[in-house]
């Protein structure tokens, strides 16, 4: 039990200083694609967590990534909202007699269909609440939705990556 | 009671939500203004420093450029030695001290942070309140302008850059001296916009566009680009004009902080004139 806190808390410190020091400074067609992976540290959250402890979490984690980011208030308002969805889309696709213990949202664990929905629905509602919230306008609509399918799709893709380079048959065992 | 207590048990986790999302969307939209809420400063210092070694790391890499930056401005400012010039005219060069007074100074300071592609981007640089920073300071790099001070810690500062939906500053065709507008569209980082120059004036593709010196945070005749394309409409009495910026934030890697020694003379003495008129907007 204390090492899964230990290793949440090492992934979500690990992803934050990744996106602010690695990711942010890659902008592929000028800024159009803006990948932000460290939400996944928010959606590797064990399934029983409770939802209060999650929702404290992603306000956690939002705060601390507009300290390096942007203006303050936009990562928080989108992480809250991202871990208020969690616990909902994770019920949503649970299998029927609920998850066991050994359970965790990866592909290893849960089949690479089950984590692209999962994370996908998530990752879009993320990166929808985030990108309107930053623009407050409507006006760019077209552009902007590109900019959210194409971000999110990024997203989706160097977290898919991620599952397979860091859960390898070995850790998954543990 | 009893029901209102079952009601809120049943609905805690929303009620979480609520009142995180409502702090949250407080703290964006009151800090959207010019001035950050001051309590987020303190905690951008340590921030910062993760920042600046990552940019120190960067920097090391690109020690080649940096030198060619520096050497290019090292010749700038050799030839503009005294010793380079010939003197015509001995009466002409004969300054008395009580009669000029020095205007501006700068600070260099080195960027450890930029953003380029968000709707409102920022520079954080490493120098703050200790090394002399206020707010509201003009910001250039290699006689161009960057941007103006948002924020100030101890050892770091926010500048908002002309890259930002809120900048607007006042500027001037060099030939003609109209004044205008410059705001920022949006979208690229190399391009803006100048409003407000009257379709009488004549402008060409290619024109140069500088300060103006009416805002105390720039000297006038800083370059700040160059007329890339025109779009004006019939039905509208303005030029709409784009510009190349002349700062490549891209590359941006020292930058010199402008102080206007006389900026608070000049706005209490408008202020004052501004109390006379009864005219309570104090902007």
């Amino acid at each position: 039990m204390a090492i899964q806190i230990l290793i949440n808390i090492f992934r979500i410190a690990f992803l934050i200083l990744l996106q602010s020091l690695v990711v942010n400074r890659m902008q592929p067609v000028d800024g159009l694609i803006l990948p932000w992976i460290y939400i996944f540290g928010i959606l590797m959250l064990p399934f029983n967590t409770p939802r209060w402890l999650v929702l404290f979490i992603g306000f956690a984690v939002g705060w601390i990534m507009d300290l390096f980011t942007g203006p303050p208030g936009l990562h928080t308002s989108a992480c809250v909202f991202l871990a208020f969805l969690l616990p909902i889309v994770q019920k949503l696709f649970s299998p029927r007699e609920g998850y066991d213990v050994s359970m965790k949202p990866t592909v290893q664990k849960m089949g690479l269909a089950w984590y692209l929905t999962f994370a996908g629905i998530l990752t879009f509602a993320h990166h929808t609440w985030l990108f309107f919230l930053e623009v407050l306008r409507f006006s760019d609509f077209f552009y902007q939705l590109l900019h959210i399918i194409l971000s999110s799709a990024a997203t989706l893709f160097l977290m898919t990556i991620g599952q397979y380079l860091i859960f390898t048959s070995k850790s998954s065992e543990q | 009671m009893k029901n209102i207590l079952v009601l809120i048990h049943r609905f805690y986790v929303f009620l979480i939500f609520l009142v995180l999302q409502g702090f949250a969307l407080y703290v964006l939209f009151s800090s959207n203004n010019f001035h950050k809420a001051e309590f987020i400063n303190h905690s951008r210092d340590w921030v910062g420093s993760i920042y600046s070694k990552r940019a120190q790391l960067k920097e090391y890499l690109a020690l080649g450029e940096i030198n060619d930056q520096l050497s290019l401005e090292n010749a700038l400012l050799r030839s503009q030695l005294p010793g380079n010039y010939l003197v015509i005219d001995t009466v002409m060069l004969h300054y008395n001290d009580t009669l000029v007074k020095m205007r501006y100074d700068y600070r260099t300071a080195k960027v450890v942070n930029t953003t380029l592609n968000r709707e409102r981007n920022y520079l954080t640089i490493d120098r703050g309140s200790v090394g002399g920073i206020k707010r509201e300071m003009g910001v250039i790099a290699n006689g161009s302008i960057v941007g103006i001070v948002s924020s100030v810690s101890d050892h770091f500062s926010v500048v908002m850059p002309v890259l930002h939906s809120k900048f607007q500053g006042s500027v001037k065709m060099k030939g003609s001296g109209d004044f205008g507008l410059l705001v920022w569209p949006g979208f690229d980082s190399e391009i803006a916009n100048v409003k407000e120059i009257p379709k009488h004036v004549p402008v060409a593709i290619g024109d140069t566009v500088v300060t103006s010196g009416y805002s105390s945070h720039f000297p006038s005749n800083i370059v700040v680009g160059y007329v890339s394309a025109m779009d004006d409409r019939a039905e509208e009495n303005f030029h709409r004009i784009s510009i190349r910026l002349s700062t490549d934030y891209r590359k941006l890697s020292y930058v010199q902080v402008v102080n206007d020694l006389f900026k608070e003379e000049q706005d209490s003495l408008l202020q004052q004139v501004r109390a006379l008129d009864g005219d309570t907007d104090s902007h």
